[in-house]
């Protein structure tokens, strides 16, 4: 169990991890045409079979008829659908809806059960606030689960939970629901994976030997970007202690709508785009500035958004293609981001 | 001799009404007394709502047609960048000032009727944003790549009632 680590331990292991890969990311410049350090990627994992995966997430759909995004996300199912070979499964980080109506949901689920190949997919704030997750998980499932596939083990968690600030005020659903749905929302608090999946998570990889290769998938970051946007996750010390064993775990999330990349200890970062609004960069520094977008062009509906394919080698090493719909990117990161 | 006590004369009313115009000055500098700090308070507290109410705005799905708010894309009025306003921007194919590209937005990315960009509601969104954005250098044109430029992670502003904003 947790017990025997503190909150403490964990962020004072994972500081020190993280100073030691940022250290070596100022002396090490990246190789080739592709971004990223690669050092994690030296690792020796298992080996697998390649394949590749694709990511669509942030659809933000509003129970509107004919809205623009449901046109964007059938756009990025499309382009899924036309990636030649297809991928093998698609992952959806999260926020399919606006203000968490079935309908809403309903929507995004039939737009996406177009996809030719399966997807997994967890919840976003977004999602869940209305009814606490009652309509998502009557149409989705599990809010956590794993899956083994080709060699590698993957991972999805509910990032989203965060402590009751609603009963206290006697806010309506709808109220709560509203309330979350703003970015900067100061009244709701960060928000995490909590206990209950914590122990699941330490269940759930117990056995896996530390040369697994391991993908976790999340809505929000693992790491702390902008807490004040609720980029984060407060439990992340301890999702990345639990994984602390694995040779090389890569980490993608969506909620921030836009390209970023982190290396902590053996974990790599990558922030996905999303198929409805671009975010401003917040006004911090990027861990790593070069991997990024362009700032998009409001006058473009497609700008700054897309669809993501991740190609896993042999060795676990991974290149992450962001499909942008328009010309968001830098071209270092259209060569790919290296996992 | 005449003309020469006439233009003295004129010079002393001119020179006397100067003095008037002075006087009348400096007595209008003098009678306005520096604001108590009760009045400051309340002119401080007239602009907190309007900052207030432009918070509101921002965040309402009121003012567009499908469901959008000015918060969507921009939390923190991020990106709005106060500071470099009026500017020549693609999108309004003009220089413009921040209001009409409030209204831009307003009626494309959020197809929405555009509000008359003197009434209280526009002032309002303004003062929301230009709040936001206390503290940072005026520097009109310059937009930065990708400039976020809200509020340092921290408060916002006061609400008094949720702690900060």
């Amino acid at each position: 169990m947790m017990s025997k680590l503190t909150r403490r331990d964990f962020l004072g292991l994972s500081f020190k991890a993280g100073a030691a890969t940022m250290l070596a990311g100022l002396v090490m410049p990246s190789a080739g045409s592709i971004v990223g350090l690669g050092g994690v990627a030296q690792a020796a994992t298992r080996k697998i079979t390649p394949f590749t995966f694709a990511v669509l997430t942030d659809s933000h759909l509003y129970d509107i008829p004919d809205h623009k995004f449901d046109a964007i996300l059938a756009k990025g199912v499309a382009d899924v659908n036309n990636m030649n070979p297809l991928p093998d499964f698609v992952l959806y980080a999260g926020d399919l809806g606006q203000l968490g109506k079935e309908a809403e949901l309903v929507k995004g689920k039939k737009i996406l059960d177009k996809l030719k190949v399966p997807y997994r997919i967890i919840p976003g704030e977004h999602d869940w606030y209305l009814d606490m997750g009652k309509s998502w998980k009557g149409l989705f499932g599990d809010e956590h689960w794993s899956m083994d596939h080709k060699g590698v083990h993957i991972i999805g968690m509910n990032s989203i939970l965060v402590p009751d600030y609603w009963s206290m005020k006697s806010l309506t659903p709808e109220e709560r629901m509203g309330l979350i749905a703003e970015l900067e929302c100061h009244q709701c608090g960060a928000w995490g994976v909590q206990q209950k999946q914590l122990e699941w998570l330490e269940a759930d990889v117990k056995k896996l030997r530390p040369d697994t290769p391991l993908v976790i998938m999340t809505h929000s970051p693992l790491w702390d970007y902008y807490p004040r946007w609720n980029f984060q996750t407060s439990d992340a010390p301890e999702i990345r202690s639990i994984l602390r064993k694995f040779d090389k775990v890569m980490a993608i999330h969506g909620h921030i709508h836009q390209v970023a990349y982190n290396q902590i200890g053996n974990m790599v970062s990558a922030g996905m785009m999303s198929t409805s609004w671009p975010w401003p960069y917040p006004p911090v520094k990027l861990p790593y500035p070069d991997i990024r977008m362009n700032r998009a062009n409001p006058g473009d509906i497609e700008d700054g958004l897309g669809s993501h394919a991740l190609a896993l080698g042999e060795n676990f090493d991974g290149v992450l293609h962001y499909r942008a719909f328009s010309d968001a990117l830098p071209d270092n990161v259209k060569r790919g981001v290296r996992l | 001799m005449k003309a020469k006590r006439t233009l003295k004369k004129i010079s002393v009313m001119a020179l006397a009404a100067g003095a008037a115009v002075l006087f009348l000055g400096l007595g209008n500098a003098y009678a306005k007394k520096p604001l108590t700090a009760a009045e400051a308070e309340d002119q401080q507290k007239m602009l907190m709502d309007m900052v207030r109410k432009g918070d509101e705005l921002w965040h309402s799905d009121k003012l567009g047609s499908n469901g959008l708010a000015c918060g969507n894309c921009h939390p923190d009025a991020s990106a709005t960048n106060p500071h470099t306003w009026p500017k020549y921007q693609g999108n309004l194919g003009k220089v413009g000032t921040l209001r009409d590209m409030n209204n831009w937005c307003i009626i494309v990315p959020m197809q929405g009727s555009p509000i008359d960009v003197s009434s209280d509601e526009m002032i309002a969104m303004e003062a929301y944003a230009t709040y936001m954005h206390r503290g940072v250098k005026i520097a009109p044109a310059k937009d930065e790549q990708h400039g976020a430029g809200p509020v340092k992670s921290g408060p916002g502003y006061p609400t008094g009632d949720d702690g900060n904003r």
